[in-house]
């Protein structure tokens, strides 16, 4: 009791809790008779535990819950209440709960107490097992339409619990649940008569119904567009559906519809409109979500949900400033021009005093503005900086990082900028932001580096940070001698070896060696070697012995050296953490008899590992470009950097190595993306995938067999190119036997008949042939005879991109003249009148061509134009350079001119045919 | 007028000397515990009835004894459940289809497994053959070799033909479980 009269500092009775003093006090349960409020004060208790995160073993659990059920002979209906509250918790762990599903069905009936029937259902549903559901079906088919809201809402949302357990039984409830969702509107007008408080809660709570049921019928619907069309439409009609919560679900269903179908586009983009002038917030803002997230949405679909987040900024209310400046903030990213016309309420908010939306208001204006007035922001950010904290600069250093990947001609703005906040005050963090900004710069922006370096060098002149220090040294070692002038940048690091402190005079010994080993200017070279020499004398031992092991290195004149100090590869760092993993947790003792091989991991070089960060950074840094429903599937395309591809190369690497046949193809160069032959409900499901080999092209086939009760045995893929003389079969390596579901490999192997520089184009057609048998459904045995049978699927294209891999470069200016000065050059005009959009056609065709976008070309800023720059390597190495130009109109689809300039004979026609 | 003098007697008793008693109904699936039940607290009979899933419980009410009825659902997986309620109850009535000879090994073999757990050693059970109305069922002394009721001990043992749908002695199981009351 006491407990509960000391609510106050509930805080620290809570402390006091012990999980094991509760699980004994636990035994009052089973007392008889009953006290009420002592019972409850001890769930209450439990209660507590379980919702601090506390959790009860499985044993205690289940004892618990015995000891709980106990408590249903007693009829206080707050008790009760209680009661069902830790059940629902306890369901979780606890074994046998379905013992208490009889009492609990009980509460659920019509006429029990309403007090708790709302509880009792809610608790029903999770203790409830999928074979039971039958049982309890006509209990919630009348809770659903029952006219008390609370239980009316208790028994939807535990549909929509049980729906993933029992989808059958629970799709028979839809009526009910219509008209639960059309129903809000007769009871509130029954209780509106009284105008008095209560029933105005009660017809609030009324509307949340509406929510519920809009939500399970979504759930019912999923499956069927048709379906879900219709219910928008019905429940979208103005006055029918009055809970704000149901309609913002329909906002983003009827935007999913849109975005899925080009067809129910327009219908859904009229109801969206609609919406944006409904009287509550909350759906003007998910419809203008809606409409900004659009994909392709154009610039007059989008011009009305602009002026309604317009009017929102400059609502007295925080709360709404803050939705309409993130809705625009992300809108801005794809669409600048559009939200212009909102910049002068924009930039009123950067002066508010809450901080999230001052720093998204600037992080917006950053992306609308021109350059001539990027360059007014900055400086009044600057004058902003300081009064903030590091938190938000942090913010905005990263936003204006992201900008500079983005839009590489506005660094020069960014890199003073950068530089002027490196002066100010700060703490490591943000310290650690602007070096670590600095620092894409320069890997990414190359026109920017000496810039950047003479910055950077100005700052560990009076950096107190160490591990900053270090690294900025490091990056001078590495970049500085690739500069012109390597010189000045020696005695910067030079003044480091004098004044600090061991360990960035140790890192500023192995640059300065880096500026010394390989140097051809024997000039510089001496001098280096003066300035290491004097660093012999140092009190520190590393820095001594980091000296001396360069000064050596350094009068070896061999390749060795520079190799050593200038290592342009490294190990897959993801790969050889992932083996290490494996073999550090292995069960097997056999695995301990042999050291780890390092040798196993591949090496990638700097610019692959370059390339595979740019890549996250930008898919990390950037705002999602679409809504969540429809982004995940397509963002996709943009992992077709190599990273990703390296790594399904591998993982197939190593399954084929299994087969003995395919080792003396030697190691596996590239391997495609899976390719479906089949539509996915056909009775065997097929997909392909390429691999490519030195001589040898090697087609899997991975063959589901779905048809229940039967068995296939020895399947094999009767593959025929469709030219002959490029190509020849080896040998297959068929499948022995598919049981339902179990998927099986088959492998077909080619032989490149025009030597191992060939880049063989064909188109596959494949017949499956396999023995049919059935299976005796008495025994589960197969019947001992079959017959033959054969299956057609789609033909397989083998195509130039198949032996292309995407590879990162710093400039694609540079590579596209070098490819052009010793290779050939081939151009196509496309139509692609499947596309819809500039947007699709950029993601698709970087796909296809299995090529890396350059220079963040892969980010389509126009919706009419575009300019796509890609580059990659052939498996056997030759350079491929490929510059798109694509122009969108809607009557025409999408056109594109299509260069590619490849090093090696034949691969840049063929590289155009996987397009075409 | 005697009526009204036994309905203040026993108003009276409730009052002053009211006690409670729990007890645990067990038996396989379809033996009629549950009608069995709602018929005790003065309910209907009613031919159908749904599964119990699980457990139920009933407050029966006879003079100044109030009994705790735990009804038990007797499908096999809930039969590991029953030990756990039986545990420390006043009374034990296992239910058993008299007509049902094909049910009864197995029956029987549930209830000497039950018996055998120590955590229920000396608590009193009352055996009843149910459904003694239909034509085909077994005779009380017939039930007791059947189900070798004898050889259960350490606790009392008594065993009962009823009928639930005709109510037949059911006063005597009453007077039975409200014996153990005092305990």
């Amino acid at each position: 009791m006491s407990y509960v009269k000391k609510d106050e500092d509930a805080d620290q009775t809570m402390i006091k809790l012990d999980r094991t003093s509760v699980f004994q006090d636990a035994r009052l349960f089973n007392s008889s008779p009953i006290s009420p409020r002592t019972c409850r004060t001890l769930l209450t208790k439990i209660a507590v535990l379980l919702f601090t995160g506390e959790q009860f073993p499985t044993n205690e659990a289940t004892t618990l819950f015995f000891g709980i059920s106990k408590l249903f002979q007693n009829k206080d209906p707050s008790l009760r209440q209680m009661v069902y509250l830790i059940l629902k918790e306890l369901a979780n762990t606890a074994e046998d709960v379905i013992m208490s599903t009889s009492i609990i069905m009980k509460d659920t009936a019509v006429g029990s107490d309403v007090l708790y029937r709302a509880n009792a259902i809610r608790a029903l549903c999770r203790i409830i097992d999928a074979t039971t559901v039958q049982g309890i079906e006509r209990l919630i088919k009348t809770a659903i339409v029952d006219k008390t809201p609370s239980v009316s809402s208790a028994a939807l949302v535990s549909s929509y619990h049980l729906l993933p357990i029992a989808r059958d039984v629970v799709r028979r409830w839809q009526s009910e649940t219509q008209e639960a969702a059309s129903g809000g509107k007769q009871s509130t007008g029954f209780l509106g008569f009284g105008g008095s408080s209560q029933s105005h809660a009660i017809s609030q709570s009324n509307f949340m119904t509406q929510y519920h049921a809009i939500g399970l019928l979504y759930q019912m619907r999923s499956h069927d567009r048709m379906a879900l069309v219709k219910m928008v439409q019905q429940y979208g009609a103005a006055g029918v559906v009055k809970s704000p919560a149901a309609l913002v679900l329909l906002v983003r269903l009827a935007a999913k519809l849109a975005g899925e179908d080009p067809g129910l586009r327009k219908p859904m983009m009229q109801m969206l409109d609609g919406w944006l002038r409904h009287k509550h917030e909350m759906v003007n803002f998910e419809a203008a979500k809606a409409i900004c997230d659009m994909r392709d949405v154009s610039d007059a679909e989008a011009s009305q949900a602009v002026h309604v987040l317009q009017l929102f900024l400059s609502s007295p209310r925080a709360i709404t400033k803050f939705a309409a400046i993130r809705i625009l903030h992300n809108f801005a990213s794809f669409k600048p021009h559009v939200v212009n016309v909102c910049n002068p309420d924009i930039e009123s908010l950067i002066s508010n005093s809450n901080r999230s939306i001052a720093t998204f208001a600037i992080t917006t204006l950053l992306k609308t503005g021109n350059e001539a007035s990027v360059d007014r922001l900055m400086k009044q950010i600057s004058g902003f900086m300081a009064d903030i904290t590091d938190e938000f600069k942090i913010t905005i250093v990263e936003a204006i990082r992201t900008l500079c990947l983005k839009f590489p001609s506005k660094q020069a703005g960014m890199l003073a900028f950068l530089s002027g906040i490196l002066r100010d005050e700060g703490g490591y963090e943000f310290k650690r932001s602007v070096v670590e900004s600095m620092f894409d710069l320069i890997k990414f922006v190359p026109e920017s580096k000496e810039d950047a370096l003479a910055h950077l060098c100005e700052f560990i002149e009076d950096c107190e940070f160490t591990k900053l220090s270090v690294r900025i040294l490091h990056l001078l070692g590495v970049e500085g001698p690739k500069t012109s002038h390597p010189t000045k940048y020696i005695r910067y690091i030079y003044n480091r070896v004098v004044l600090e402190n061991a360990i960035v005079r140790a890192a500023a010994v192995t640059a300065l060696a880096k500026f010394g080993v390989g140097q051809k200017d024997p000039e510089v070279k001496s001098s280096v070697s003066v300035l290491l020499t004097r660093c012999l004398d140092d009190v520190d031992d590393e820095v001594r012995d980091r000296a001396a092991l360069n000064l050596r290195l350094m009068s070896e004149e061999d390749e060795k050296a520079s190799q050593f100090i200038s290592n342009e590869s490294m190990y897959s760092l993801s790969t050889f953490e992932h083996q290490l993993v494996m073999y550090v947790t292995s069960n097997d003792k056999q695995t301990f008899a042999a050291a780890f091989d390092v040798s196993t991991i591949p090496i990638v070089t700097q610019e692959q590992a370059l390339a595979e960060e740019r890549t996250k950074k930008l898919t990390s840094a950037t705002p999602t470009l679409k809504a969540p429903t429809t982004g995940p599937p397509k963002s996709k395309a943009n992992g077709v950097a190599e990273a990703a591809t390296v790594a399904v190369t591998q993982k197939y690497a190593e399954q084929l190595m299994q087969i003995p046949e395919l080792k003396e193809y030697g190691t596996l160069l590239k391997s495609s993306a899976p390719v479906e032959l089949t539509e996915s409900e056909t009775e065997y499901v097929v997909t392909a995938v390429k691999h490519v080999f030195k001589e040898h092209i090697v087609l899997q086939y991975d063959i589901k067999n779905t048809l229940p009760d039967t068995v296939l045995e020895d399947v094999t893929v009767v593959t025929v190119p469709e030219e002959e003389d490029i190509l020849e079969e080896e040998f297959i390596v068929p499948a022995p036997k598919l049981a339902t579901n179990e998927p099986g490999i088959v492998y077909v192997t080619f032989k490149k008949l025009a030597g191992e520089h060939s880049v063989p184009v064909t188109s596959f057609t494949n017949t499956l042939k396999f023995t049919s048998k059935e299976i005796d459904p008495t025994t589960g045995e197969a019947e001992e005879s079959g017959y033959e049978d054969e299956y057609q699927v789609e033909d397989l294209d083998l195509t130039g991109s198949d032996y292309i891999i995407p590879t990162f470069a710093g400039s694609f200016d540079h590579v596209w003249e070098q490819t052009g000065a010793n290779g050939e050059e081939v151009s196509e005009t496309l139509q692609l009148s499947n596309m819809k959009g500039i947007a699709d056609a950029t993601e698709q065709l970087i796909s296809t061509l299995s090529l890396q976008p350059l220079e963040g070309t892969d980010v389509a800023l126009s919706n009419s134009t575009h300019t796509l720059k890609l580059f990659g390597k052939t498996v056997t190495g030759g350079r491929v350079a490929a510059l798109i130009k694509m122009a969108f109109s809607s009557k025409t689809g999408v056109t594109t001119k299509i260069t590619v300039r490849a090093e090696e004979e034949g691969v840049a026609p063929a590289v155009i045919a996987s397009v075409a | 007028m005697a009526g009204i003098f036994r309905t203040i007697y026993d108003w009276l008793l409730r009052m002053f000397w009211a006690t409670e008693m729990d007890v645990t109904m067990i038996g396989l699936q379809n033996a009629g515990k549950s009608s069995l039940l709602r018929v005790l607290a003065g309910g209907e009979f009613t031919v159908d009835s749904i599964p119990t899933i699980g457990f139920n419980t009933k407050r029966v009410q006879k003079g100044h004894v109030t009994l705790k009825c735990w009804d038990l659902g007797g499908q096999p997986r809930f039969r590991p459940m029953w030990e756990r309620y039986c545990r420390g109850v006043n009374a034990i009535v296992y239910i058993v289809d008299a007509a049902d000879r094909a049910a009864l090994p197995v029956a029987t073999e549930e209830l000497h497994d039950l018996m055998k757990k120590s955590t229920l050693d000396g608590i009193p059970l009352l055996v009843l053959g149910n459904k003694s109305d239909l034509p085909n069922k077994l005779s009380v002394d017939d039930l007791i070799e059947a189900m070798d009721l004898k050889s259960i001990t350490h606790r009392e043992v008594s065993c009962y033909g009823i009928s639930a749908k005709e109510e037949t002695n059911l006063d005597a199981v009453l007077h039975w479980l409200i014996a153990r009351a005092s305990r």
